[in-house]
């Protein structure tokens, strides 16, 4: 309840296959025959390729993709440009062997890691990403529509719409499912759906334009039977499967958590253990450094963000007292009401706090002090007050300056009040008030 | 003599506390956690329950949730390493009489202890601190509609009253406010129990606000 990390792991998703084979990364091994003169021995060359900076490996990359990121990745893979590779593809595609090798490493490329990008920022005035890569995929698909009927004269082209349907579902589905995206994104589960009944319906098209609709009936039933069983049968064994993933991903964030905890406190808990033993005679600094860790470490258990990452009168206000801890033998019980973002005008008024706690350091004889400061609408004022020796100003030698100079003229300089009350033996309060107006 | 429980599930610090309060009060019994203190207060029924607020098993509130309806006569002061504003504010609301954290000296601790044995409130200045920022009347432009028949008087704090919580938060003690203010000591601890009240009875929005972040509602 307390804190959070800040940071949640990035959802890997579930392609967490092994790295791709990189034959450029490891040195390359040529394997060949040798030239080989009649009956003589097939010698093996091996060749190593010297270490030239290391190809990227074979990925799909997340953004710049026309269809899958296909061409893109290879093209890195290759160093090449992306336009000669597409081409190339698409040259290919025209015998169908482009077609076929694209859908081979569509298969097998893995997507890359999340910021491991090759960074191919996004051309200014492009569409977005997703509309490109639906219109690439509209156009190959016409493309291969063309192709197709050109290559099925052989039969009747009424199979063409459906065919084409059920390849578009098909694509739609697999868009989908080969991004990282989370189906828990409202939009991707639609879409799904989407390529789900746009496949479906082609599949019932394609049957019913054949006259195999009634046929497919049968077996469709059987088919469905059978797998309604299937599924039943083998349903704790899905459901074990996804708790166990979920135990697996609560578990890992745990210990991640535990992780973050434990580097935290050995950074500072045990360091400062460790000084307190080697100082344990030493009372004095003993007592600093307990006091000094209690603080960082109540400031990261409760603290708010703000308050811990500075910028904002209460962080000032905290670290300037965890400074005057720390140099001196003083504790300041700092309470702060309201808050409002550091100007020039509030940094001055914590030079002049700080001057002030250094005062009742240096003079008032205690090793304790009350800071109160409230931020209000229209002012900020700040008490400092101790139980100590006290004074009586008006005998205070005038070339004294401390508290007159650094604390009083620095505040009426700034359109300010400074107050002090003080009497021997009943202690001192110093009171800044500064009007919130005046720098408003 | 006041009779008093402890309950805190670190022994090192039942053992100190107990050696601070020494033979000025009559320590009855112990607890390390919500169970035990149960039925340990239910057994004893001390006079004030010295209550830490982060116990295993449900924490100080659970002690206090189960047996302040029955046991009306039992004083609970609250004792905690923690500063953070729910917990204050959440035993506070619970019924605690006072708040004091752990690094209090022994004769302040005592002395805080009779206090709330005698029926006075006891504010830490952080606490007088958080009053402040939860009632923070300046701060209070967007005042809330009044949704239920509740007593708006309980949503501010007069000026007295807020004069009193900033003195207490500048380190000042009841007498000192009293002298300060031209008041008697009396007078301090009414206002003292009136914002008490208050904070307890409030509908604030920053009251609810911070119980509802925290589910404490």
């Amino acid at each position: 309840m307390s804190w959070r990390p800040a940071c949640r792991p990035p959802a890997t998703g579930d392609h967490q296959g092994s790295p791709p084979p990189d034959p450029g990364s490891v040195s390359g091994v040529i394997t060949g025959t040798g030239p080989g003169p009649r009956g003589a021995t097939i010698s093996t060359v091996t060749t190593t390729v010297p270490a030239a900076p290391p190809r990227p490996p074979l990925v799909r990359p997340r953004s710049g993709r026309a269809i899958a990121g296909v061409a893109v990745g290879t093209a890195a893979h290759l160093r090449q440009d992306p336009l000669v590779v597409r081409v190339a593809f698409a040259l290919l595609a025209t015998t169908g062997i482009g077609i076929v090798a694209y859908g081979l490493l569509w298969l097998t490329m893995p997507v890359a890691a999340p910021g491991d990008e090759h960074d191919e920022p996004p051309l200014p005035g492009w569409r977005p990403q997703g509309a490109k890569q639906w219109i690439a995929t509209v156009v190959l698909g016409l493309v291969a529509v063309s192709l197709l009927s050109g290559l099925t004269r052989w039969n009747n082209s009424v199979v063409i719409l459906p065919l084409v349907l059920v390849a578009a579902g098909l694509t739609v589905i697999w868009r989908q499912l080969d991004t990282d995206r989370t189906l828990a994104v409202a939009g991707a589960r639609w879409t799904l759906a989407g390529g789900v009944v746009l496949a479906g319906a082609g599949l019932v098209v394609l049957l019913a334009t054949t006259g195999q609709l009634a046929n497919a009936r049968n077996g469709f039933a059987a088919t469905l039977v059978l797998l309604t069983g299937l599924l039943l049968a083998t349903a704790p064994l899905w459901r074990r499967l996804v708790d166990s993933r979920d135990e697996e991903r609560a578990a890992r964030i745990r210990s991640e958590e535990r992780a973050a905890v434990a580097a935290h406190l050995h950074d500072s808990v045990l360091q400062t253990l460790a000084l307190i033993q080697r100082h344990a005679d030493d009372q004095q600094s003993v007592g600093r450094l307990a006091r000094s860790q209690e603080r960082e470490l109540r400031a990261w258990l409760y603290d708010p963000k703000v308050v811990r990452e500075g910028g904002t009168w209460a962080g000032l206000v905290a670290g300037l007292v965890a400074e005057v801890e720390s140099d001196h033998a003083l504790v300041v019980d700092h309470v702060v009401v309201g808050d409002a973002p550091v100007d020039e005008v509030l940094a001055a008024l914590g030079a002049a706090t700080r001057e002030a706690l250094l005062n009742v350091a240096k003079h008032s004889g205690v090793t304790a002090a009350d800071l109160y400061t409230e931020v209000t609408p229209d002012r900020v004022s700040v008490f400092v007050r101790d139980r100590g020796a006290g004074f009586d100003a008006d005998l205070v030698p005038s070339d004294r300056r401390g508290l007159r100079d650094s604390v009083t003229g620095r505040i009426t300089r700034l359109g300010g009040t400074a107050l002090i009350r003080s009497a021997p033996g009943e202690g001192t309060e110093v009171e800044l008030a500064l009007p919130r107006v005046a720098f408003a | 003599m006041t009779r008093v429980f402890i309950v805190d599930d670190h022994a090192m610090v039942r053992a100190g506390v107990r050696a601070e309060l020494g033979g000025a009060v009559d320590v009855v019994g112990e607890a390390p956690d919500v169970p035990t203190a149960v039925e340990g207060i239910r057994a004893t029924r001390p006079d004030v329950v010295l209550l830490d607020v982060h116990l295993p098993g449900g924490g100080g509130l659970g002690v206090l949730e189960a047996l302040r309806a029955e046991l009306p006569d039992v004083t609970w002061l609250a004792l905690s390493v923690s500063d953070a504003a729910e917990d204050v504010i959440a035993v506070i609301r619970a019924g605690a009489r006072g708040y004091v954290t752990k690094t209090i000296s022994g004769p302040d601790l005592l002395d805080a202890v009779r206090r709330v044995a005698d029926g006075d409130v006891v504010f830490s200045p952080r606490l007088a601190g958080f009053v402040l920022d939860a009632f923070s009347a300046a701060g209070a432009a967007p005042v809330a509609p009044v949704e239920e028949a509740t007593d708006p008087g309980l949503d501010l704090l007069s000026a007295r009253e807020r004069e009193v919580m900033q003195l207490l938060a500048r380190g000042y003690t009841y007498r000192e406010i009293g002298s300060r203010l031209f008041i008697s000591v009396k007078t301090v601890e009414s206002h003292a129990s009136n914002v008490l009240r208050k904070l307890q009875l409030s509908n604030r929005n920053e009251l609810t606000r911070w119980a509802a972040t925290n589910r404490l509602l």
